[in-house]
């Protein structure tokens, strides 16, 4: 797609809303305790920088991860939503992030059919030894959720005030 | 289609041996020619039975009430219907030495308008899987075909999307009609109405429905047999199948999974993985 150059940052659901001077993303990071939250934790502790747009929580497995919480996420303050847990064949629970995975596919293309931009809900694969990889994946996901804008759709605060 | 003389037949030779408590089918309305269920205890009000392309409705969720609820049933079920009731069987819910399920190799029902219902022309399995006695010759199963407004709205872009779904949610009233009348929405307490405890969520806006309509359209993928129940419910007429048709496309295209309900004590998509998965929308 050709890039044009734009003076103010819209949201890319709506176009006509503009994203007020400095806007920050907000991030929920849904983070797997045995892999993905000790690789964060890794990540601090390597003195790696990484943006602090990502709020993290920690969850005993991705297989946790009810699809509820994303959409939960997204309704009340996230711009953009990061799951993350460990590699296929490492998970703790020998096979949770295979059944979280089907969830993930069918989580992102749903929110996607109803008006969601596909970079708005990311995944990813973090080992409890890649820090640099978690400061890698949350550069790139803050990059991408800078790029489109603040998330307006649905969010309660906006019907709170009427 | 029309088995009315047949169901009667059974229905009267059921209650004459003793073996149901009650039977659940279809009566005439009262007003026109449409059809609404009924529960019929007395061997007397069998005659009131019928059974057309009109006959629309899932009655499977009829065994969800505490009129049927560890009582002997007669139930009449179509394709889809028996799909929807296989699951309750494999999600124990229901007994199956207390059901007398009759089957039927449906044709296609019609709509308030007298057109071939949207879902019924895309039937994929049209013969009752689950029968103690099959009416009708049954026609096997039909490829699968992606539903014509998935692709259709699938295709446009994304700004016309989100305004379209905006206007969906915005006319959603709250009502969980859709959630009663889904045979597969069982839970005694359904998260949804914890939420609605907090105050907020309660309210009627298009955030609440958003969050009402997406996490129920969620728990539902991979078990979501497309009868259209909720959308027939909805008083505001919202199509509510394209959320499950989007998640059932994903799940058949992806997964290479046969549809929900088709083969007996199977649980679904979500309650089973492959090493072959897709993982490219992956970090």
């Amino acid at each position: 797609m050709e890039t044009e150059v734009k003076d103010q940052l819209v949201s890319i659901e709506k176009p006509e809303l503009v994203a007020p001077p400095n806007w920050e993303p907000v991030i929920m990071g849904i983070l797997c305790n045995w892999c993905s939250y000790a690789g964060s934790d890794l990540t601090g502790t390597s003195r790696i920088q990484y943006p602090p747009n990502i709020r993290i929580i920690r969850v005993p497995c991705s297989s946790r991860v009810d699809p509820w919480f994303l959409i939960k996420s997204l309704q009340t303050t996230a711009d953009g939503v990061l799951v993350s847990g460990c590699h296929p064949g490492d998970c703790h629970y020998i096979s949770g992030n295979y059944f979280a995975r089907r969830r993930f596919l069918v989580t992102k293309k749903l929110l996607n059919f109803v008006g969601f931009h596909e970079n708005r809900i990311q995944f990813s694969w973090v080992s409890a030894a890649e820090g640099p990889k978690f400061a890698k994946v949350v550069n790139k996901v803050t990059e991408d959720i800078k790029k489109l804008g603040p998330l307006h759709l649905y969010k309660k605060e906006n019907f709170d005030k009427k | 289609m029309n088995y009315t003389k047949q169901i009667q037949d059974i229905a009267a030779k059921l209650f004459a041996e003793g073996k149901i408590d009650v039977f659940v089918g279809y009566r005439l309305n009262g007003f026109d020619d449409n059809h609404v269920p009924v529960l019929i205890t007395d061997p007397q009000d069998v005659s009131k039975l019928v059974f057309t392309d009109k006959s629309v409705f899932n009655l499977v969720n009829y065994l969800k009430t505490d009129h049927t609820r560890r009582k002997r049933v007669g139930l009449v079920v179509k394709g889809c219907d028996s799909r929807s009731l296989n699951l309750m069987l494999t999600e124990n819910q229901v007994k199956r030495e207390n059901l007398y399920v009759v089957g039927i190799c449906c044709e296609g029902v019609v709509d308030d308008a007298g057109q071939k219902m949207q879902n019924c022309a895309e039937c994929v399995v049209p013969d009752a899987v689950v029968s103690d006695e099959l009416l009708g010759t049954p026609s096997g199963q039909k490829p699968y075909t992606v539903n014509v407004d998935i692709a259709a709205l699938a295709a446009k872009p994304l700004t016309e999307r989100t305004a379209y779904f905006e206007e969906v949610f915005e006319n959603c009233i709250r009502c969980n009609a859709c959630r009663h009348s889904c045979p597969l929405c069982y839970c005694a307490k359904c998260c949804i109405d914890q939420e609605t405890a907090t105050l907020y969520n309660g309210a009627n806006t298009t955030s609440a429905a958003f969050h009402a309509l997406m996490t129920w359209s969620l728990h539902l993928a991979g078990r979501c047999v497309d009868c259209r129940n909720c959308e027939k419910a909805c008083p505001s007429h919202l199509p509510l199948h394209l959320l499950h048709k989007q998640n059932e496309s994903v799940i058949y295209e992806n997964f290479q999974e046969h549809l929900a309900g088709v083969i007996p004590e199977d649980r679904g998509a979500f309650y089973k993985y492959s090493l072959k998965d897709p993982d490219d929308f992956i970090m």
